[in-house]
């Protein structure tokens, strides 16, 4: 099943006079399970590209499609709604809010989903646990590592249980050793979860974790490689 | 609750700034407090004037003829109380009542070698307890006796910006009954001081008999002045002494003016209210504006997660209106512990009372505040309304970034 497909996307910026062309017509489609990097050089396109898929951001032609369905033209409201409980995100920065705990964090998406207390508290639980920081559960993003920080936010990314996961470029404010730990987290829920992940780097380290590889150049795919197994 | 979610995010992050929250709360805090002290020093003085003027003036319930004209100090028989003994002891067989009394006034000028002035001749029943205010305010000399024929009672401030003192002779002109005004000389008795410089400065007394006897009106008075145990028994007694021909007031009647007066010239508290309230209202906006800035990032985090414009700002609204209301509440408190202290101390004015006072606005020399819990209950939660009002540009400016735009921010 597809989850989420780009059809001759492009995205132009405008500031002022300047125009940016960061998509040039991009054809992508993801399936279910996957786990995709989105490579490419610096200004190639992938947070552009992730923002579309992420229906943060709208194409200025072409369409998006969200399990099948054209999510082009929806309002930001209604854009709003689909993002939270179907996708989730995973920044560069360690985007957490500074004045709630890790707990706090990861419960954020089910309150606005409106799970019920119960369920948040076993669903946060569940996910301190499996990015084993349940020892941190108190703790606010400033008494956090980076790496401990990325971590939460898979764990919050992952909240909801959505269908997609987009990260961009998750691992490039941390050192190798914490990088390559939320990678493998990422990874292994992948596997355990069956949650599509679209993982935006140019981080050599993470490309051996992925499934599949496309590579953006001037705003198209340049280049779309599938792998059997683990590549690393 | 979903709400109480936004509130809990909100008020964290009243928390992680404490100082520009804390700038806030004394703003909020020392703007109602400044607005309530204020306002219960208005409604002293204005309480205060009110019972001053029952005190010494109107007394609480009055009984006039119904042609009787306050402006003109009428002192035609037409104008007048026919039998006004009668009618004084018909007001003391009434249980509310704790004294009754004619009064005679007469408008005069007193005149002296060097100046003259114009005075409100008051022909009073020196034993009465009308006159109780006056001859408690005796400061020099003696208090008139009922049969005295040539005496009179000047106030102290009078007496002494015209350099006169107990003994001396002063020159009386009075308006009578007929066409012209009589003079006569009479000797300064004694000096008093009520307290209420606006009133002393204007009035002398005359033993009511010579009063009548030098206006040439007979027996008749311009008006029977009760005084009651509890002044909420005002209408209960007017009503019992209505009667054709007759006008009964109350002292709400009689200090209606008054009190206009007093609220049109402390008119300019109200400006000063407003300013107050505007300064809070741009030094909240401001804080909350600074606030959205600093957390642009943040607010596109909440959008990534699927969090709407509106419920962004819901949250920074109940943010402010957090801050408000914990600001409004000390402010309530310092506020009121400021009227406490006007209440208690007061404010003591003197001369600048006297300058400002005139026969009709009864300023004391100290003025005291009065605490009103409707007064400061609906300043405070102006106060605060104020303040919502002033954060709904901050929390509108914080929907208005796109969300890719909030994640670019640093
Ligand atoms: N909001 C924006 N406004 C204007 N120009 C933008 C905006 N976002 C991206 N761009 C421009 O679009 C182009 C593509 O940007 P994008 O962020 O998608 O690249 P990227 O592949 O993610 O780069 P990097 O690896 O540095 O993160 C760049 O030239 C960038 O300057
Ligand atoms: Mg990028």
């Amino acid at each position: 099943m597809i989850v989420i497909e780009l059809q001759d996307a492009t995205r132009v910026y405008k500031i002022g006079e300047m125009e940016t062309h960061a998509l040039r017509g991009v054809n992508l489609t993801i399936e279910d399970g996957e786990f995709t990097a989105l490579v490419g050089p610096s200004g190639s396109g992938k947070t552009t590209a992730l923002q579309l898929m992420g229906c943060l951001d709208r194409p200025t032609s072409g369409r998006v499609l969200l399990q099948g369905e054209d999510v082009t033209k929806l309002s930001a409201n209604k854009r709003a709604d689909l993002r939270r409980g179907t996708i989730g995100f995973v920044f560069q920065f360690f985007a957490l809010i500074p004045g709630l705990s890790a707990y706090e964090n990861i419960e954020l998406p089910l309150l606005l989903s409106g799970a019920n207390g119960k369920q948040r508290k076993a669903r946060v639980a569940e996910l301190l646990e499996a990015v084993g920081l349940s020892e941190r559960a108190k703790h606010r993003p400033d008494q956090m590592s980076g790496g401990e920080q990325q971590r939460v936010a898979v764990a919050r990314a992952l909240a909801t249980e959505p269908i997609l996961i987009l990260a961009d470029e998750p691992t490039a404010n941390l050192d190798t050793e914490n990088g390559r730990q939320v990678m493998e987290i990422m990874l292994r829920l992948n596997e355990e979860t069956g949650t599509t992940f679209v993982c935006a780097t140019h981080d050599p380290r993470v490309i051996p974790f992925a499934r599949r590889v496309v590579e953006l150049r001037d705003g198209k795919v340049a280049d779309d490689k599938q792998y059997e197994g683990d590549t690393r | 609750m979903f709400i109480f979610r936004l509130w809990r995010i909100a008020v964290r992050d009243l928390g992680r700034n404490r100082r520009r929250s804390a700038l806030t709360l004394i703003a909020v805090m020392m703007g109602l407090a400044l607005v309530i002290t204020l306002h219960g020093f208005e409604m002293g003085a204005i309480q205060g004037s009110i019972q001053n003027n029952i005190r010494v003036q109107t007394g609480h319930v009055q009984v006039r003829g119904e042609s009787y004209d306050e402006d003109k100090v009428s002192l035609k028989w037409e104008d007048l109380l026919e039998d006004p003994l009668a009618l004084a002891a018909q007001a003391q067989t009434l249980a509310e009542v704790r004294a009754a009394a004619p009064v005679l006034w007469a408008g005069g000028i007193l005149v002296t070698v060097e100046e003259s002035v114009g005075v409100r001749v008051f022909g009073i029943d020196p034993p009465s307890e009308m006159a109780a205010p006056y001859r408690e305010g005796l400061v020099a000399g003696e208090f008139l006796a009922p049969d005295d024929r040539g005496g009179v009672l000047i106030g102290q401030r009078l007496a002494k910006s015209l350099g006169l003192t107990v003994g001396d002779d002063v020159s009386l002109l009075i308006n009578t009954s007929g066409e012209q005004p009589d003079e006569a000389t009479f000797r300064i008795r004694g000096l008093y001081d009520t307290g209420i410089p606006g009133f002393d400065e204007a009035t002398i007394f005359l033993p009511l008999a010579k009063a009548q006897a030098f206006t040439r009106v007979g027996e008749r008075a311009s008006a029977v002045v009760v005084l009651l145990h509890d002044q909420e028994d005002a209408d209960t007694v007017a009503a019992a002494l209505g009667a054709p021909g007759l006008d009964v007031m109350t002292w709400r009647d009689l200090n209606q003016l008054m009190v206009e007066g007093m609220n049109a010239a402390m008119g300019f508290l109200y400006m000063i209210y407003l300013i107050v309230l505007a300064v809070v209202a741009v030094v909240v906006a401001n804080t909350l504006l600074m606030s959205v800035f600093e957390r642009t990032r943040e607010m596109g985090i909440l959008a990534s997660l699927g969090m709407k414009g509106r419920q962004i700002m819901a949250m920074f609204l109940m943010e402010s209106a957090t801050l408000g209301a914990i600001g409004v509440f000390l402010g309530v408190l310092l506020g009121s512990l400021g009227v406490y202290y006007l209440a208690t101390e007061g404010l003591y004015l003197g001369d600048m009372s006297a300058s400002v006072a005139s026969a009709d606005i009864a300023y004391g020399e100290t003025m005291y505040a009065a605490f009103q819990w409707s007064d400061t209950a609906v300043l405070a939660v102006v106060c605060w309304i104020i303040m919502l009002l002033a954060s709904l540009y901050p929390a509108w400016f914080a929907t208005r970034k796109e969300p890719i735009d909030a994640l670019r921010a640093l």
